[in-house]
């Protein structure tokens, strides 16, 4: 597997030693100026070699008139410069030995004949030289693992265990806070633009051998080679979740078929199928699309659709049923014997109907300790939903009546959730089956950070929470069967 | 040549696009796909033979390659009971087809209840894709179809079965038997197989694949061929 990642005709453009950077300009609002900046501020470890005919230096960088005279040859070329002298530029990386190339400009295929010519004229350049490439018409790619960004937004969180292939640039860096807020990250992301030498079906077989990368994000909107996504995603599947938010087309026949399977063929349902076979699952939002990977790469298998909902409130407690319901997961009753461990925890103003709702806890610790115990090992239950409300405002009024000070106040606040949430994490980790939060507060609260700072997804939503889930269970589904009916 | 590239060839040289209705039941039963009892006639002798031989109650059509809508034209007759039915549909049907080469189908009536859909699309991308879903009158209706990429396995077969939305129909409903799902997958997995077969196939319908008690029938089929480029 570390064999074959690190001998993919994409590790070099994801993990490049040395970079040769085209594009640089006295302009400080230039694309390329901005592009450097990022790469640099994520603190590139390797040389970078600013190209540029007359400027000397450039953000401290010595600039180099030509590729020709750089001192070494560089892994990999990054290349934002205006569309025709794109062709000559490719010429003197192949020329110099350069085997790798992002290319960020646009006005290739995407702007029409013209550009359609000069994309026919950069493949049969990378042809000759055995060059493969990202792009045109692309962001390129993050790698935070390896201090590598490309793109023009800056990466300021953590590397994660997402792992992403979009059709979209922005779907890559505008996602950036929303995974941040969540303590989600990537392990790598490509943006793959026109798509001319590199394709998604090549950066999907990337990440599926990337040992960073837990799960697949992939946003799509045509996929050019068909029948290799399919084989290639079911291999990959097998081994790890993909997930897919395919935005082509809900236009239901509007092919004109002389038969009707070929005027009911719509886009959509042969995605839809397509998707199906081969394992990956599909979101229905860039919004879900991250979700279903935060759940898929954190949560061990759900064996079946049972789920208990452990709350103190009625009403997120009704919406997390209605939701499980509508999301097709099944709500089970509560057997004798977890009945029997559960009655000292139930107050009188408590139903241990599922969902369970405690109203209040004696002892607030067995919200997050004695009862999800309880719960988890519940044999007609495969998962556990988690109601989570943290008021800080309450929590800090307490102590402040304790007559702590200020810094007290926050010390104890934290250590408090630290102790909650740290029950949880280990209490997941160790019964094996899948334990997520849901809430309705802001995912910025404080105390909801500090619980996915532990690495426990809660997710910001019932309905959210239950699809999720839901998602869980359909992979794990596929995956056994799929391992059943290949015999091994 | 085999009997399948025999069919296929011959439409293709008479730069057809389109098989008959007789011609696309030949080419599915060449692929193990069940049909029903069917003869084709061109004159009224060999009619009343093809009477005999498939016995009533029988249903009469129009058989000829781009007929399509064949019911909305007036040109099916169903549930004929005796020969003074048949002879008037034969003559009724005659008159609309006279001079378009075509002949009459004679076919058996097949009885059911529940009318299934299996076809095969060539997808730019995906290639060879395979269709299944409700059929009859409720196709276009309902739309309630799923695709697979071919080929397909057993297992994707059987999830096909289970994922349409009345895939309840399948089960033992109303006093009728459970569909014999293995002949469908069967069904499934080879109509993918035309389509990996044969590129000049283009698609494949099979509607209605009927229901009989448990056993599925293919009692009407449309193979459309690529054009030629």
């Amino acid at each position: 597997m570390a064999e074959a990642f690190e001998k993919n005709p994409l590790f070099p453009i994801a993990n490049p030693r040395s970079i040769c950077f085209f594009g640089v300009s006295s302009s400080p609002f230039s694309m390329g100026t901005n592009l450097l900046i990022s790469l640099r501020a994520m603190g590139f470890r390797g040389s970078i070699y600013p190209i540029h005919p007359q400027i000397k230096d450039i953000q401290g960088l010595r600039v180099y008139p030509s590729v020709m005279d750089v001192p070494q040859v560089p892994d990999l070329a990054v290349i934002v410069l205006a569309a025709p002298i794109v062709p000559q530029v490719l010429e003197e990386c192949g020329r110099k030995g350069i085997r790798h190339a992002i290319i960020v400009s646009g006005g290739f295929k995407e702007v029409g004949e013209k550009g359609v010519l000069l994309e026919k004229r950069i493949l049969e350049i990378a042809r000759r030289y055995g060059i493969r490439f990202l792009g045109p018409n692309c962001i390129g790619v993050i790698n935070p693992g390896h201090k590598l960004n490309t793109t023009l937004i800056s990466y300021t969180g953590a590397p994660g265990f997402i792992g992403m292939a979009s059709q979209s640039g922005s779907f890559v860096t505008q996602m950036f806070g929303h995974l941040f807020r969540l303590r989600l990250g990537f392990s790598t992301a490509f943006s793959v633009g026109n798509e001319a030498n590199v394709d998604l079906v090549d950066c999907l077989t990337y990440l599926g051998t990337c040992p960073n990368t837990k799960v697949i994000a992939l946003y799509v909107e045509d996929i050019k080679r068909g029948r290799e996504f399919t084989r290639t995603a079911k291999k990959i599947a097998l081994q790890k979740p993909i997930v897919a938010y395919y935005v082509g087309g809900s236009e239901t026949g509007k092919r004109a078929g002389f038969s009707h399977t070929g005027a009911m063929a719509g886009p959509d349902e042969l995605y839809s199928g397509a998707f199906q076979q081969s394992g990956v699952i599909r979101a229905t939002s860039v919004i879900e699309l991250f979700d279903f990977c935060w759940i898929l790469g954190t949560m061990p298998p759900a064996i079946g659709p049972r789920v208990v909902i452990q709350t103190h409130s009625g009403g997120p407690g009704a919406a997390a049923a209605d939701a499980c319901g509508r999301a097709g997961l099944e709500l089970p009753e509560l057997s004798k014997e977890t009945l029997e461990k559960l009655a000292p925890f139930l107050p009188p103003t408590g139903s241990a109907r599922n969902p369970i709702d405690f109203t209040y806890t004696k002892n607030p610790l067995d919200y997050f300790s004695k009862i999800p115990e309880v719960l988890i090992q519940e044999k007609n239950a495969d998962m556990l939903l988690l109601y989570l409300l943290l008021p800080s405002q309450i929590l800090k009024r307490n102590l402040e009546q304790m007559g702590l000070s200020e810094d007290q106040i926050r010390e104890q606040a934290k250590q408090l959730v630290d102790t909650q949430s740290g029950y949880l994490i280990n209490l997941q980790k160790q019964c094996k089956k899948p334990l997520i939060g849901y809430t309705f507060q802001s995912t910025d609260e404080e105390y909801i950070q500090a619980v996915l700072d532990k690495g426990l997804p809660v997710l910001p939503d019932a309905v959210r929470a239950a699809r999720a889930l839901k998602a869980l269970v359909r992979y794990t589904r596929w995956r056994q069967n799929t391992l059943k009916h290949s015999g091994t | 040549m085999g009997e399948k590239e025999k069919i296929i060839e011959q439409a293709l040289s008479e730069g057809r696009n389109t098989l008959s209705e007789y011609e696309s039941k030949r080419l599915l039963h060449a692929y193990d796909i069940p049909v029903t009892n069917e003869v084709l006639v061109r004159g009224y002798d060999d009619f009343k033979g093809a009477i005999q031989k498939v016995g009533f109650p029988l249903v009469i059509k129009a058989c000829a390659p781009d007929l399509a809508h064949k019911t909305e034209q007036g040109l099916v007759r169903v549930d004929i009971r005796n020969e003074e039915e048949a002879q008037q549909a034969y003559e009724e049907i005659m008159l609309k087809v006279q001079g378009s080469g075509g002949g009459i189908l004679v076919q058996e009536m097949v009885k059911g209840h529940r009318e299934l859909m299996v076809g095969m699309t060539r997808d730019a991308q995906f290639g060879p894709c395979v269709m299944f879903g409700l059929g009859g009158i409720f196709t276009e209706i309902l739309k309630d179809v799923v695709f697979r990429v071919a080929p397909i396995e057993r297992k994707d077969a059987l999830e096909m079965t289970r994922e349409i939305k009345a895939h309840k129909i399948l089960g033992e409903v109303r006093g009728m038997p459970p569909a014999d799902i293995d002949e469908l997958v069967r069904i499934l997995i080879n109509v993918g197989q035309m389509g990996l077969d044969h590129e000049p196939i283009k698609e494949v319908d099979i509607n209605p694949l009927i229901l009989s008690g448990s056993k599925p029938i293919a009692a009407d089929a449309l193979v459309v061929l690529a054009p030629p480029t």
